[in-house]
């Protein structure tokens, strides 16, 4: 397939001269800043002066010169990168949501207490979990919150001197390790076994009285269920300690089965993944979490309940965590994902669920002669090959993937499998999608060294190096 | 091709007979039986839905002075017409550099003009928000120099100190108050300079602080801290007129961006600005883009120094952030570039001359006591009522007027009593003289 993407030599944004256009209301009397502090004064300020015209022109040439969900395919693994409803931007603007200041008296709030009442039951209902914060702002701000949350349980039991430790799988996500060292627990490693879950026996020999709390996600990041996850549960509590259930991967079993029901204590959602909020080409994300009954206590405030027909912000949890966010969480994320629950439905949601494991099924195996993908076959959301059988490096044909103008997986992760390419296509794609990923991804592996390494060639621009950039640390302009 | 044919040759490809089969590795005993959530709905209905809750709402079309943190400014159209842009909103974080210039060009474009802005050297791409940047900013510092002690102002919102609190949960670092004149509202040099000593890690402050005043004394801290690292809290649009935080020695300075052409939207989201000196780079959390070159000698971006990260550190890295807040600061940029130097300044002037004039106006209605704070105040004026006036806040909302919380709203943890009946009162450019009329106005009945 031919494709080229818009390649300008934009300018920076400082180096243009059309000066400033844009009209700020009211009027600045004489003399006004005559009596600031000695001292205080600013005495230059280099901004830009740019035509409004002129910056709506740079961006919109910069936003041309990249890829996004709208364009196509964008199977990034453990990212779950879906369609993004248009009508939730529509939502996100209405004035009664977008103009509202946090510190309102909650009687002039009523709507948008309710979306968020309204949300934290329908998590709670997806999750099978009891009690639920929305005020953590991404994935691993909600990570962060769960081992404020294990920190406290143990502290409160007068455990917390003893119980020093969380244990991981090999296969997770790095934010979970950083998480639980931010938290002040060291962290131990375990490796998976040969089917790719978690080894009973080395987690076994991993749990004791210095267990805090055992980090999973399920499925893990090899797209493969873990099925023992009954027993996982009970010999974590056995040992006294917490079950974690990091919510990156929740697209694969949602409406199926539910962390509540598998025994997780603790579980995060990414409300940029599975609920389909905007990424923002890196953020804003959201990051709920929620708890089973034994819990609740030690969520941060506040949350929100209600009495009868009347929401209010509820600060009456007696051992909270205190506070994670300034506010009470990414309003216009919740909103969203509220709009998106809404309008699909525990119905619709359900079909999303199943449609997302069938399109990674289906491209697995599509891909499976090819390539080789370890570990059990069944998969759920994602799957993870290896480039190591074909000669190819993933990364090189991860720049011939773009260079055709769909979006490359996540490369090199999970750590545990050599020249990966890890794959989540998710529901919001169609078969012919899948046929052409796996067909351009397969014809590939026919090209030689030297014409792999020379891309991409279609782009913006062709390969970077990343070394000189590290090296050199040019992280702003020199212009004055 | 209908869906349903679709997923059946896709069924058949797998052999398999029902889609059920994709879940044979799910135990009966962990199975979800029903959902309690309704099934779904149609668009239509659901925005008929969603107008009915926003209508629900009360606030856009009222006299706003509330602040605190969070304000009412003039967003350029175009801010919000360049966020719509379909490939700013809907990717990913640009792990794909040669397939996202667009985006990398962008955050490059933001941390320059932070660095502008600040007179730091480097700001990284963004944080969650400014309480949580600050967070990180005293963990930064712990990492720079090992030290126990940080020193805060007693003025501190309680909501800004839990959230510090929070994300000093793993370590073994003492809080500790420094005074504030509550005369002036300046920080007490004094109190401060006896409580740095050579366990002392970090000095936070505020600058306008708590009180809302703009405090003279900030910026001569450089010349007392010692080799504490030097933490500045400010408001971004004060740094229109106010001298920049590099000018006056801070070493990391932190701020909440939401005023750069980002809607309140109830509290979020919200962007967290992190800067720094250069020295302190390796030591910093959050993503930061490079320039570099492409093979062909072309300028290019990419992320960089990313060893300093959890998805290659792991429980080593500086910090456990991943996701950030891209999109808003594209938004501050192009804030910023639309409204370029003379019109960040005209903002801050504006919001400055408006509240003196909040000042004189309130003075005169003779409902304030005789002690006020000397200081200058930015946008956020508190002032004390002579007498006890309860739920100030609700019988002001009443008569369509937003505003005046309670200064012990926010210090409940420490000197909330110490300036009796007062309330803030938050301008901003857009405040205008009808506004403060109508406000002195409804002071006259309830107050």
């Amino acid at each position: 397939m031919s494709y080229k993407q818009a390649s300008y030599d934009e300018p920076f944004i400082g180096e243009l001269r059309s000066g400033t256009t844009y009209k700020i209301p009211g009027k600045v009397e004489e003399k006004v800043l005559d009596d600031l502090p000695a001292g205080s004064g600013r005495e230059k300020l280099p901004l830009p002066e740019v035509a409004e015209y002129d910056v709506v022109r740079h961006f919109t040439r910069l936003s041309q010169m990249n890829y996004s969900v709208d364009i196509g395919m964008y199977p990034l693994g453990s990212c779950t990168m879906k369609f993004n409803p248009k009508f939730a931007d529509r939502i996100s603007t209405f004035e009664g949501f977008s103009e509202i200041h946090p510190l309102q008296p909650e009687k002039s709030v009523q709507g948008s207490l309710k979306i968020m009442y309204e949300l934290q039951e329908y998590l709670k209902d997806l999750s099978d979990m009891d009690g639920i914060t929305l005020q953590p702002l991404a994935g691993a701000h909600g990570e962060y919150t769960g081992i404020l949350i294990i920190r406290k349980y143990h502290e409160d039991r007068g455990e917390l001197d003893k119980r020093t430790e969380i244990i991981i799988p090999d296969s997770a996500h790095g934010t979970n390790p950083a998480s639980a060292a931010m938290g002040g627990f060291d962290v131990v490693e375990i490796p998976s076994s040969d089917k790719g879950t978690v080894d009973l026996e080395a987690l076994k020999a991993a749990l004791s009285n210095k267990t805090a709390a055992f980090m999973i996600t399920n499925p893990n990041t090899l797209g493969i269920f873990e099925d023992q996850i009954t027993e996982i549960a009970r010999l974590v509590h056995d040992a006294g300690a917490l079950l974690y259930y990091d919510g990156a991967n929740f697209n694969a079993i949602m409406g199926i089965t539910s962390p509540g029901l598998m025994g997780f204590d603790i579980v995060h959602f990414n409300l940029h993944k599975t609920f389909a909020t905007p990424h923002g080409g890196g953020g804003p994300g959201s990051g709920p979490v929620a708890v089973k009954e034994h819990l609740k206590d030690f969520l941060p405030v506040p949350t929100v309940s209600r009495d009868g027909d009347i929401y209010f912000l509820d600060y009456s949890h007696p051992k909270s965590i205190g506070r994670v966010a300034a506010y009470y969480g990414s309003f216009n994320m919740m909103l969203r994902a509220w709009s998106y629950i809404t309008y699909h439905g525990s119905d619709g949601l359900k079909e999303n669920t199943i449609n997302a494991v069938l399109n990674a099924n289906y491209l697995a195996r599509k891909l499976s002669g090819k390539f080789k993908i370890p570990y059990k076959a069944l998969k759920k959301h994602e799957l993870v090959l290896s480039t190591e059988n074909t000669g190819k490096r993933a990364l090189d044909l991860a720049k011939y993937l773009i260079d055709h103008g769909i979006h490359a997986p996540t490369v090199y992760f999970p750590l545990i499998v050599h020249e990966d390419m890890m794959i989540e296509p998710t529901e919001t794609v169609s078969k012919a999608d899948l046929d052409q990923y796996a067909d351009v991804l397969i014809k590939g592996l026919n090209i030689d060294d030297a014409e792999l390494k020379s891309m991409p060639k279609n782009l913006s621009v062709s390969r970077i190096d990343e070394v000189k950039a590290a090296k050199d640390l040019k992280v702003k302009w020199d212009l004055e | 091709m209908s869906v349903n044919q679709e997923h059946k040759e896709m069924l058949d490809f797998l052999q398999i007979n029902e889609k059920s089969e994709l879940f044979s590795d799910v135990p009966n005993n962990v199975r979800k039986k029903d959902l309690k959530i309704n099934r779904g709905i149609s668009e239509f209905e659901l925005l008929e839905e969603a107008r009915r809750y926003s209508m629900m709402n009360q606030g856009p079309g009222m006299i706003n002075f509330l602040g605190n943190g969070l304000y009412d400014r003039v967003i350029p159209t175009s801010v919000d017409s360049l966020l719509g842009r379909t490939e700013f909103l809907t990717s990913y974080t640009p792990y794909q550099a040669e397939m996202s210039q667009g985006v990398l060009q962008s955050l490059f474009e933001y941390q320059s003009l932070m660095c502008q802005l600040t007179g730091m050297d480097v700001t990284n791409s963004s944080m969650y928000d400014g309480y949580s940047a600050l967070g990180e900013a005293v963990r930064m510092a712990h990492r720079i120099n090992e030290k126990a002690e940080v020193l805060l102002p007693e003025t501190i919102y309680n909501t800004k100190l839990e959230v510090i609190k929070s994300y000093l949960a793993g370590l073994s670092i003492k809080l500790i108050f420094y005074k504030i004149n509550m005369e002036t509202g300046h920080i007490d040099l004094e109190d401060l300079k006896n409580r740095i000593n050579d366990n002392t890690c970090a000095i936070v402050c505020e600058q306008p602080n708590g009180l809302g005043i703009i405090d003279e004394n900030v910026f001569s801290l450089h010349e007392i801290k010692k080799n504490a690292i030097l933490i500045a809290y400010v408001d971004p649009v004060s740094l229109g007129i106010l001298k920049e935080p590099g000018a006056y020695g801070a070493d990391i300075v932190v701020a909440e961006g939401q005023q750069l052409g980002i809607h309140r939207s109830f509290g979020g989201p919200l962007l967290g600005i992190l800067s720094f000196k250069n020295e302190y780079i390796r030591r910093s959390p959050g993503r930061i883009i490079g320039e570099s070159v492409d093979s062909n000698g072309k300028r290019a971006f990419v992320m960089t120094l990313q060893t300093r990260e959890q998805h290659i550190r792991r429980a080593k890295a500086m910090s456990n952030i991943c996701t950030n807040q891209a999109l808003m600061a594209i938004a501050a940029a192009s804030y910023l570039s639309i409204v370029g130097a003379e019109g960040l300044k005209k903002v801050a002037t504006l919001t400055y001359q408006n509240s003196k004039k909040l000042k004189g106006a309130l003075l005169k209605s003779g409902k304030l006591s005789d002690n006020q704070l000397t200081g200058k105040s930015f946008s956020d004026l508190l002032v004390s009522f002579s007498t006890p006036v309860e739920k100030l806040q609700d019988k002001l909302y009443d008569r369509g007027i937003l505003g005046g919380v309670p200064l012990s709203r926010f210090l409940s943890h420490g000197k909330g009593e110490v300036i009796p009946n007062s309330f803030f009162f938050s301008v901003t450019e857009k405040t205008n003289e009808s506004d403060i009329n109508q406000l002195i106005g409804a002071l006259e009945v309830i107050s």
